[in-house]
């Protein structure tokens, strides 16, 4: 009885990963394509007169080359998305290895119930595995944690460093061009009372 | 037979070799240098890096290629097809590696292209490792290592799906193998000292765990120059944007620190590169049909080799670096068969 409930924990494990996974993505003003991954610096200047917006020759060129639709440097935002080949690869290699598993647990010496067990395990762990890593993206996103503290910093004059993505959005033809920096806060929980 | 052959060399260690410290000092000195390479990589990353790899890269790879001579039967007998494959593998994939540099400044690839071929050469190095174990099994007539077959396929797909995260756990994993040689090698030649060193081996994932709390909110470190750049790169930085640069570096050089001072304080002080210049103590060279000059040439072109690491790193530390970090894939992959005969 203890194996079965164990699997069916692990499979409910497994499952929960999915349903869980949107909970705390942050609002999203507007979302466009991301053409660079990068780092920022939220850097409080004391007497200073304006906001400036610093930015490297390198980010500079690589966020041109995204805008022209050339490849670009291979560090930059490397294998966000895995191709459609290498997923098939990927998923070939994982398809031998549940098979490979399965014939040796098929010629192991071990009983029925065991075996049953042990191939039940191994399988909620694969797909549990390769859940988490395909829908990686859909819990906090990257730098989430590190913005946590953007305001209290700044209230302190400390700087508070994360990644950041750069986005393209349209035109909005009705509202004047300006740059937005979007920042994931942290929700105050409220109480009601 | 082999195993036969290692057990008497074992067994002859034992008998032959008087400890040269007491296992208090032996812990006292692991647990010391885990908390000193600990304080100093979470302290100034950047600058320890820089002085730990100048002073102990060179040095720790001529410990190991001595090692791995103290290893090396003089006939292979029936590990002939395990080193055969060893030694195709580790000059074939150490090539192909040297090569990828040099393809990538040279060939105008496209990010897919470029992680399809890192995905392929690292489903070589694990096809080949899986190999290796599977020669290893067939002499260990008692053991089952069957399920490895499996493991190499799971960790080929997740590499398939994430190259670049998959060379980067190379990195990372790669110190950790050498306490699995001090463990085996403790088992063979001191096994009243293993459980106080696994017992030790509990500090490391501590030690991780505090440094992980200590750093994971700390600002990215400066990458506004070459070298400091490269050194973050290394660690990931690039690869991992969420988690902070100083975290990643101050990891990874712990790590490192660590692997050194297995290879070059905690080996030689149990005695096993014992008289380590003295090369009539290698088998290979003692041996009636061994190669006394060929192990001494190879040793002194060693030494030639990590003094012309440090003149490099004096000149130009940026550049020798990277030379360094590509070349050094030998090191890490001769070590795969040479663990594979120790279990």
């Amino acid at each position: 009885m203890k194996p079965i409930l164990s699997i069916c924990c692990l499979i409910l494990l497994s499952q929960a990963t999915i349903a869980n996974a949107d909970v705390r993505a942050p609002q999203r003003l507007q979302s466009g394509k991301v053409v660079l991954r990068t780092n920022l610096d939220v850097v409080p200047e004391a007497n200073g007169s304006q906001a400036r917006l610093q930015i490297s020759q390198s980010d500079l060129q690589a966020l041109r080359a995204a805008l022209d639709g050339s490849p670009g440097t291979p560090a930059v935002a490397a294998g966000f998305s895995p191709s459609p080949g290498r997923t098939i690869v990927a998923g070939m290699m994982l398809f031998l290895a549940i098979s490979f598993t399965g014939v040796l647990l098929a010629r192991s010496r071990r009983g029925r119930t065991q075996k049953t067990v042990a191939g039940l395990v191994l399988i909620a762990a694969v797909v549990g595995a390769a859940t988490v890593i395909t829908r990686g993206n859909a819990g906090p996103p990257p730098g989430y944690w590190s913005w946590r503290h953007l305001s209290k910093n700044l209230a302190e004059s400390q700087p508070t460093s994360g990644s950041l993505a750069i986005e393209v959005v349209p035109d909005d033809p009705n509202k004047p061009s300006r740059i937005k920096l979007v920042i994931p806060v942290e929700q105050k929980k409220t109480t009601g009372e | 037979m082999q195993d036969v052959v290692d057990l008497k060399l074992g067994a002859r260690w034992r008998a032959v070799q008087e400890p040269r410290v007491r296992l208090d000092v032996f812990v006292v000195v692991l647990v010391a240098c885990a908390v000193a390479s600990a304080v100093l990589a979470s302290w100034l990353p950047l600058q320890v890096s820089i002085v730990t790899v100048f002073l102990f890269a060179g040095p720790h790879n001529w410990f190991e290629l001595r090692y791995f001579l103290m290893r090396l039967p003089v006939r292979f007998g029936r590990s002939r097809n395990f080193f055969i494959t060893a030694f195709t593998g580790l000059g074939f994939l150490t090539l192909t590696y040297i090569s990828l540099p040099l393809l990538y400044r040279t060939a105008s690839l496209t990010e897919e292209t470029w992680l399809t071929i890192v995905a392929g050469w690292n489903t070589l190095l694990l096809f080949w490792l899986a190999l290796l174990t599977r020669l290893r099994s067939r002499q260990k007539r008692l053991s089952d290592w069957s399920w490895t077959v499996p493991v190499a396929l799971t960790l080929a797909a997740l590499n398939w799906l994430r190259p670049d995260l998959f060379s980067l756990a190379i990195v990372y994993i790669h110190p950790l193998v050498a306490f699995w040689f001090l463990d085996r090698h403790l088992q063979r030649t001191r096994p009243d000292w293993l459980r106080a060193y696994r017992r030790c081996l509990l500090l490391l994932p501590l030690l991780l765990g505090a440094m992980v709390w200590q750093l994971s909110r700390t600002a990215q470190l400066p990458d506004d120059n070459g070298l400091f750049w490269r050194i973050t790169q290394h660690s990931g930085a690039e690869l991992l944007p969420q988690v902070s640069s100083h975290l990643l570096v101050s990891v990874h050089l712990f790590l490192e620190m660590l692997h050194y001072a297995v290879w070059i304080v905690a080996l030689p002080l149990i005695g096993a590169s014992v008289k380590f210049w003295d090369v009539k103590k290698v088998p290979l060279a003692r041996h009636p049909k061994g190669f006394p000059k060929l192990i001494a040439a190879m040793l002194i072109v060693a030494i030639a080799i990590v003094v012309a690491l440090w003149l490099g790193f004096s000149t130009d530390y940026a550049t020798t670096r990277d030379v360094y970090f590509t070349i050094a894939i030998a090191h890490v992959l001769a070590e795969a068969p040479f663990l594979l005969r120790m279990l």
